[in-house]
């Protein structure tokens, strides 16, 4: 697989995620993988396969906010990629966003995670119309405050 | 843009398979109902907004700048152990 960002890049064929309906302003791109950052790291690339030069930083959501959980799981129970057995294989991504030179101002965005059904592959990026989250959750605020 | 005036309970077809109702109006608030397939995407247009804003920024950033906010992570979090 060709990236702009790392070069080329080996992936297994069934690592590939389908995304039926793309990420929210990328409709037409729909298979993506994960590449972690670098080793340990909280931050990977979601990698298109079809563009080299589109890809998207996600973390995991429950690192820095642990009370995501609970939440999530009311999302499942709403939302479904297809049937009920999905609600044991979602995985939840968040998309990250530093500001350039201002590492310190960086923010996940909680109402829009990428929902992906592991057994079958397949991912959505979810719309969270009602929400106690923002779409800019600092992640480094809070130890600054200590 | 089409515009099309609607009374309370009055529909509006797009295509064959989406249909739109208004089944509420209260003040400066109207309330819709939506039929749609499954397959449909319906958002709210400034939540829409929001988080496609963020996919654009995030596929935006470098490999770099991703490396400085992991070291930032890092010192945050061995000065808070240090607290």
């Amino acid at each position: 697989l060709e990236t702009t960002r790392f070069g080329v890049i080996e992936i297994e064929a069934e690592k590939i995620i389908h995304m039926p309906s793309g990420m929210l302003g990328f409709p037409r791109r729909k298979r993506f993988v994960i590449v972690q950052h670098k080793e340990n790291s909280p931050f990977f690339w979601y990698q298109s396969v079809d563009d080299p030069g589109l890809a998207f930083v996600i973390a995991n959501p429950f690192l820095f906010v642990p009370d995501y959980k609970s939440y999530t799981r009311n999302i499942l129970r709403n939302v479904c990629l297809e049937e009920e057995e999905t609600k044991n294989q979602a995985e939840f991504y968040v998309v990250v966003n530093i500001p350039k030179g201002e590492p310190q101002k960086m923010t996940a965005n909680l109402i829009g995670p990428i929902m992906i059904n592991n057994k079958k592959r397949r991912a959505i990026q979810v719309v969270l119309h009602e929400s106690p989250y923002s779409h800019k959750f600092p992640l480094a605020g809070k130890t600054e405050e200590k | 843009m089409l515009i099309l005036t609607r009374k309370l309970g009055q529909k509006i077809n797009i295509g064959e398979d989406i249909v739109i109702t208004l089944v509420e109006i209260r003040g400066t608030q109207v309330k819709l109902g939506i039929e749609a397939p499954g397959s449909t995407n319906i958002y709210r247009r400034e939540i829409y907004e929001k988080i496609k804003g963020q996919n654009v920024s995030s596929s935006r950033i470098g490999p770099a700048d991703v490396s400085t906010a992991i070291s930032l992570l890092e010192t945050n979090q061995s000065r808070g152990k240090k607290n």
